[in-house]
């Protein structure tokens, strides 16, 4: 819109600059055609040794009335006037030489008045056909010229004002008018912060739908993880009361006796382990609606060269046996999370071999099995671990929550896992996850 | 050996300081990220230790710093975050490893003693330069099966220069390794060190252990028995 104000301005410059331009060119054409009549109107005088202008062979009746505004002197070689108009009654000022056959054109200010001068020399045979010099000079006062000029200029320029506010006017109407959906979007939005309302409603522009369909999406999502965050911190408020009912247990001691670090040890582990366990659960997206698909052979590449870092005395063998590219629905994080616990595993309780491969299942289904050369896990243990989760007021040994949080999280998602013993000796696992 | 710990969180700053020193490390801490890459980039260190959640500069952006500019410093990270992708996301910005809070400070220990050893080239707790031989881990030093009787300085010294086996180390870099900022440095006391460790590793003369290079430094002489992986 800056633009186009501009634009308009500089038209309107140009546009004046074009007409005063104009105007002096008119001027100084009707000066001139002056000037040839005046010069048509050349005669000898009766001492033939001079030129004069002879009054009645002139048209131009300004140059007849007394301060017409026109007025015309005639200078000789020596540059005395020799002839005036009977318009003159005042004293003109001397011209600079000016070369014959030119015309020169000025705007001059005499008695404090705006004047057009128009000067021609010339040369003219006198009787005995010599050429003697003479000037030719017209005067045209010009106050009423400018005076209309301005007037022009103003009428321009109020044009210009008026059509740039009416611009602007309707601009903004127009505008408002197009914003009005996003004013609703903003009073939605305050509803939905008050609570008034819980999503968007349906009739909005299609440039607008897709984001007030997507908020709500948004929207809900949230909510279902606030849900989420409540429950796990009610969860994790009932779990705490065990231990720390334990702790406010103890027997009162005397200042020199020590307290049994062995029980305040074990019963900080524990929470410690309740509070991860609800935190990673509650942290989880666990839902593979609103998860982007994934390369799950991408995850098993990354925690592969995190695990191989932290074991490296180890020295782990990897025989990995996967199809180049495997897309899932699911949450990177929560991905990262049960393939790193369970690689995790495999590498701390492998003798030194893991194996990873996967398989097609049934349609739209893909096996990853995890393997180690380890000792393996009892029944009954696998059975408990996999319960930890709802189960964290036992006492904890062993592998701790890791694979609690994992069978919560494959819960989440759909995805079946089972345990077995492998014929290296160790722990399989496997995954049946669902591919796009 | 000489760590670094930046944690913000200055109650466990401070208690993985005084672990530290108790097990005979000098240590520099800071309190945020830029004050903590100042350190590592002006000061010697064998290890450090790093919190991800840090004012002023990151966690990951220290260490993404310290390894564009060519250190392989032994990098351990510390943090409540304890999701995997936390964990990968460390181990990607150049950690060697990482240890969720709260944890058990013998595991910190373990596993920084772990690092350390690997940057010298050791994948043993026990570093073996026949006939002397080092165990790390309840750092007691053996002449073939004869074990000596060493001060903690004195093990710190032999420590360093064994696990540099073959390498000149200058009086300075020893002790800026080895000494606190508050203690008084002076060069001659390792001289005296130096003579002491080899009365009593070598009281009859015949093994030489430690040279001595004018103007250069010391350089422990005998050679490392390479460890065959453990199985």
């Amino acid at each position: 819109m800056i633009v186009l104000i501009v634009f308009m301005i500089l038209t309107v410059v140009a546009l004046e600059r074009v007409v005063e331009q104009r105007a002096l060119v008119a001027e100084e054409a009707r000066l001139q055609l002056l000037i040839y009549g005046l010069l048509a109107a050349v005669d000898r005088n009766r001492a033939g040794m001079s030129i004069t202008i002879s009054a009645d062979r002139l048209f131009e009746n300004s140059l007849m009335t007394r301060d017409s505004g026109l007025y015309a002197i005639l200078y000789n070689a020596k540059r005395q006037g020799i002839w005036r108009s009977r318009s003159i009654t005042r004293v003109f000022p001397e011209i600079e030489q000016i070369t014959p056959g030119d015309w020169q054109f000025k705007i001059l200010e005499h008695d404090s008045k705006p004047y057009f001068r128009l000067a021609f020399a010339i040369h003219w045979p006198d009787v005995r056909d010599k050429l003697q010099r003479y000037d030719v000079v017209v005067w045209q006062e010009a106050s009423a010229h400018f005076e209309q000029l301005d007037r022009f200029r103003q009428t321009l320029w109020s044009w210009l004002v008026v059509t740039i506010a009416l611009l602007l006017i309707v601009m903004y109407l127009v505008t408002m008018w197009s914003l009005r959906p996003l004013t609703k979007l903003g009073l939605e939005i305050k509803a939905i912060e008050d609570r008034k309302q819980t999503g968007f409603e349906n009739n909005y522009p299609i440039e607008i739908a897709p984001l007030t369909e997507n908020l709500n999406i948004l929207l809900t999502r949230e909510r279902y993880q606030q849900q989420r965050y409540r429950n796990a911190m009610d969860d994790l408020a009932h779990s705490l009361k065990t231990p720390l009912a334990v702790l406010s247990g103890l027997p009162k001691v005397k200042k020199t006796d020590r307290v049994d670090l062995d029980i305040l040890r074990e019963q900080i582990d524990r929470m410690n382990q309740i509070v991860t366990y609800q935190l990673k659960k509650a942290s989880s997206v666990a839902d593979a609606k609103m998860s982007k698909p994934i390369d799950l052979v991408q995850v098993v590449g990354r925690i592969l060269s995190a695990l191989e870092k932290v074991y490296r005395e180890k020295s782990v063998r990897v025989e990995a046996d996967m199809a180049p590219a495997i897309m899932i629905r699911m949450d990177e994080s929560d991905c990262l999370e049960v393939l790193g616990n369970l690689l995790d595993n495999a590498f701390k309780y492998c003798r030194g071999r893991v194996f990873i491969g996967s398989s097609d299942g049934a349609e739209g289904q893909m096996h990853l099995t995890i393997e180690d050369d380890g000792s393996g896990l009892p029944e009954h243990e696998i059975e408990q671990i996999l319960n930890r989760g709802t189960r964290l007021d036992q006492v904890s040994e062993g592998q701790g929550i890791g694979l609690a949080v994992v069978a919560d999280i494959v819960k989440s998602y759909n995805i079946a896992m089972s345990f077995k013993r492998s014929v290296a000796g160790g722990l399989r696992v496997q995954l049946v996850f669902q591919t796009v | 050996m000489r760590a670094i710990v930046i944690e913000d969180d200055l109650d466990i700053q401070k208690q993985v300081i005084d672990r530290l020193k108790q097990e005979g490390f000098a240590v520099d801490g800071a309190d945020n990220g830029d004050e903590g890459l100042y350190l590592l980039q002006e000061y010697p260190c064998d290890v450090a230790i790093i919190d991800l959640g840090l004012p002023k500069l990151s966690g990951l952006d220290v260490i993404n710093k310290i390894r564009k500019a060519g250190s392989n410093l032994p990098i351990l990270i510390l943090t409540a975050r304890g999701r995997w992708q936390d964990k990968v996301e460390g181990l990607d910005a150049g950690a060697d490893d990482y240890l969720v809070k709260p944890f058990h400070h013998e595991e910190m220990m373990a596993r920084i003693r772990v690092l350390i050893r690997r940057a010298s080239g050791w994948s043993d707790s026990r570093i073996v330069c026949s006939p002397v031989s080092l165990d790390t881990t309840t750092q007691r030093t053996y002449v073939d099966e004869r074990e000596l009787d060493l001060t903690a300085f004195e093990y710190k010294v032999l420590e360093y220069l064994m696990m540099h086996a073959g390498e000149v180390i200058s009086k300075t870099v020893l002790t800026e390794h080895l000494y606190d900022d508050e203690d008084d440095r002076d060069s001659n006391v390792i001289e005296v060190f130096i003579r002491r460790l080899r009365q009593k590793l070598d009281p009859d003369e015949g093994l030489q252990p430690i040279e001595t290079l004018r103007g250069r430094g010391y350089r422990f002489t005998l050679d490392r028995v390479k460890q065959a992986d453990t199985d």
